[in-house]
């Protein structure tokens, strides 16, 4: 069975009791926290594979939380929302989140959720892909995720490196959104083109040396995108 | 009293009057012009003798003094005296006006000619000075009202203010000043003038002026871009026409930013209304759900785990609990949504979008719902783009989706249809359920209203009458045509992204 520690943060006990008891069932370690603080806090002293995160809590908000967790960490993170709003869903995305469920969900879907954010891809890029990529000068770091352009170095979360990998191992192909979000997030996803708006955004801040202006990750209008890899 | 139309002679010809009436001479500046004169004679025939000459040149420069402390008709008047006083003391023979020497008919004849002209001349230099001196006036206090209109008080109603900084810098006894706007008029001043608020919504109808000399009264339209939007009446002016006209437009100017001021306001009231009515609804529907999620969370894990092997009455109970947990999130979901978007007081998110994507999206939210069921999709991709707010169209077909699963029996088809028509994009939602009687059609889109039959009571009476609010929103039609017996046809229209789009 699946087996990972999970961090869960919402200010509700009766959900922080259903989720502990339930995920254990289910073979995770769990830990809860109160709040954002108690959550950042507790997030220091061990290693989590993923955090629940609950977006609407007095004090420090989810969206908040979530900005100081990736600030410091590349924990994976699911958000939960009551809001079904574009606007919150994208803001959560935003802020660093690796997908979001609507309150109230069902235990099945979130367990495939949490399946789904720690599903990682098979294959890790290519060396001679990665020495092309080193040539136009973004280094990449397998073992820690960490990437440098320019000297400015930065970290990946899973899922950023997973969609950059896949990209990359077809790099000059137009890739569509469905097979993007199957690949990279799992056969349950396909139409969430916000998840690649946002993620392909943040991969930009990190990879490109002038974001708004991308060399590398190509958006093709109404298709998808493609990984440019230029001629070493 | 007089109306006259064509006010820009007109005003002028008023304010000449009251130019000549303030510089007409009173009586006393012409007796003490005409002392001054006799002082003069009485000086050099009684007391010194002098030549005729030197006591020309004397009248001369009292001549002189009087033009430049008086006026013109002083000096004139004081210029004709000497000449004569000249003629009968001084000049032989003494004691008449007759005179002797020829000579001395050209003396005096240039003694009158040069005692007029100096007078003129220092007449006109101080009448311009005095004009100088009033422009000055004038200017400075057009710049003192302009600075005051700017720094008014934001929380006392402009008009008022308006009138007040009026009277106040130009000192007028009364100001008045009809607000054609607000159909408001504002005093200020000494006195109230009842029987003038006819006249003065009169002059801003017809954009005329309005004189009425014997009480100095004026009453002007106020203009912005050659449109009437008030008049202002005041009373003891003296103002020239180019500082009047400055004075109007100042007006204008005032009226005008205080009305888009005002509109700024209430849009800024209507957003933060908004705001605090979204922020409220956000906080319900926290504080609803969130027990909600806990009581879905152990029910459905509950019945997913084959390995609790539930005794089946057990299982049909938590089912039971299940059911009635989604029903409840879905009438607080309804209720708040039905609240966001009521009365059409909402901001529309309007986007480009395409009908197969908004369709797709939709079904994909209902995935939990739809299992089982056999929903057919008709979406072309080709189908032009629409001007929507996404995520609303989308919650306009879950509606009708769900309606759809729930009204009909659960082995039957569902189809969704999306087809450009008549310029304009048709999505309908299609089932085979028993349909909907005619007197019933009518009222299905209103809210609370369900069907009759005990599976009607499945329904929240929310979906259709939301379903609607956001089509009004959208200025777009939704309708249904139905047969009893042969199942129902849901429709909505939606507008061209070409059309929208160049808004």
């Amino acid at each position: 069975m699946s087996t990972g520690r999970i961090l869960v943060i919402d200010d509700d006990p009766q959900i922080r009791r259903a989720m502990r008891t339930s995920l254990t069932a289910h073979d995770y370690q769990v830990t809860d926290a109160r709040n954002g603080e108690e959550g950042l806090e507790k997030l220091r002293s061990a290693g989590f594979d993923l955090v629940l995160l609950d977006m609407n809590m007095p004090g420090m908000g989810g969206v908040e939380t979530c900005r100081l967790i990736r600030s410091s960490s590349e924990v994976a993170i699911i958000m939960l929302t009551v809001s079904n709003a574009e606007k919150d869903k994208v803001g959560a995305l935003d802020a660093g989140a690796d997908d979001y469920v609507t309150k109230p969900f069902s235990m099945p879907e979130l367990l495939a959720r949490i399946r789904a954010t720690l599903r990682r891809l098979p294959q890790p890029p290519d060396q001679t892909e990665l020495r092309r990529l080193a040539s136009q000068g973004v280094e990449i770091d397998l073992s820690s995720r960490q990437i440098t352009v320019r000297g400015r170095t930065s970290h990946l979360t899973a899922k950023e490196f997973d969609l950059l990998s896949y990209l990359l191992a077809r790099h000059d192909k137009t890739i569509t959104h469905r097979e993007l979000l199957q690949a990279v997030w799992g056969p349950d996803y396909g139409d969430e083109l916000e998840y690649l708006r946002v993620f392909v955004n943040r991969l930009r801040k990190k990879i490109e040396p002038d974001p708004s202006k991308p060399q590398f990750l190509i958006t093709e209008a109404w298709a998808g995108y493609r990984f440019h890899l230029p001629k070493s | 009293m007089t109306q006259i139309s064509g006010s820009g002679l007109s005003e002028r010809r008023f304010l000449s009057r009251l130019f000549l009436k303030q510089v007409l001479p009173s009586s006393g500046r012409i007796i003490a012009a005409l002392s001054l004169i006799a002082a003069i004679t009485f000086v050099f025939y009684r007391l010194l003798h002098v030549n005729a000459t030197t006591t020309g040149l004397c009248y001369l420069v009292a001549i002189l003094i009087i033009a430049t402390s008086g006026g013109l008709i002083e000096s004139t008047i004081a210029s004709l005296a000497a000449m004569l006083c000249l003629n009968y003391f001084f000049l032989p023979p003494i004691g008449t006006l007759t005179i002797a020497d020829p000579e001395n008919w050209v003396a005096l004849f240039a003694f009158l000619v040069t005692s007029l002209t100096a007078s003129q001349l220092s007449a006109r230099a101080k009448r311009r000075t005095k004009e100088a001196v009033d422009r000055q006036y004038e200017i400075e206090r057009l710049y003192s009202l302009s600075r005051a209109l700017l720094l008014t008080d934001a929380t006392k109603p402009m008009p008022k203010q308006v009138v007040q900084q009026i009277a106040q810098a130009f000192e007028f006894p009364a100001v008045i000043l009809y607000d054609r706007h607000r159909d408001e008029i504002h005093h200020a001043g000494e006195e109230d003038m009842p029987e003038l608020e006819e006249r003065l919504r009169q002059v801003a109808l017809r954009s005329t002026v309005f004189l009425d000399s014997e009480r100095g009264l004026t009453i002007t339209p106020v203009r912005l871009g050659g449109r009437p939007i008030g008049s202002l009446a005041i009373r003891g002016s003296s103002l020239s026409d180019a500082a009047l006209q400055s004075l109007l437009n100042l007006v204008a100017i005032g009226l005008e930013r205080a009305l888009s001021q005002e509109a700024v306001n209430r849009a800024e009231v209507a957003r933060q209304s908004e705001e605090l009515k979204s922020t409220l609804l956000d906080a319900i529907a926290h504080e609803f759900k969130t027990p909600l999620t806990s009581i879905k969370a152990v029910t459905t894990d509950l019945l997913s785990d084959p390995s609790h092997d539930l005794p089946r009455h057990q299982r049909e109970l938590i089912t039971i609990a299940a059911e009635g947990t989604d029903r409840l999130s879905r009438l607080v979901t309804d209720a708040i949504q039905l609240a966001r978007i009521e009365g059409g007081k909402f901001t529309l998110h309007r986007e480009i979008h395409f009908p197969s994507s908004l369709v797709s999206a939709a079904l994909r939210q209902m995935k939990s719902l739809i299992d089982g069921r056999e929903i057919t999709v008709s979406a072309p991709d080709d189908l032009p783009a629409v001007w929507v707010d996404a995520e609303l169209i989308q919650m306009v077909i879950t509606h009708l989706l769900e309606n759809g699963l729930k009204y009909s029996p659960s082995g039957s088809p569902i189809s969704i249809n999306a087809r450009s028509s008549e310029g304009r994009v048709l999505i309908c939602v299609t089932d085979q359920g028993p349909g909907i009687a005619e007197d019933e059609q009518s009222r299905i889109f209103d809210k609370f209203y369900r069907g009759k039959g005990e599976q009607n009571l499945k329904g929240t009476g929310m979906g259709l009458a939301i379903a609607r609010e956001i089509m009004d929103a959208h200025g777009e039609q939704i309708w249904v045509v139905s047969k009893e017996g042969e199942g129902s046809e849901f429709c909505f229209s939606l507008p061209l992204a070409r059309q929208g789009g160049s808004e």
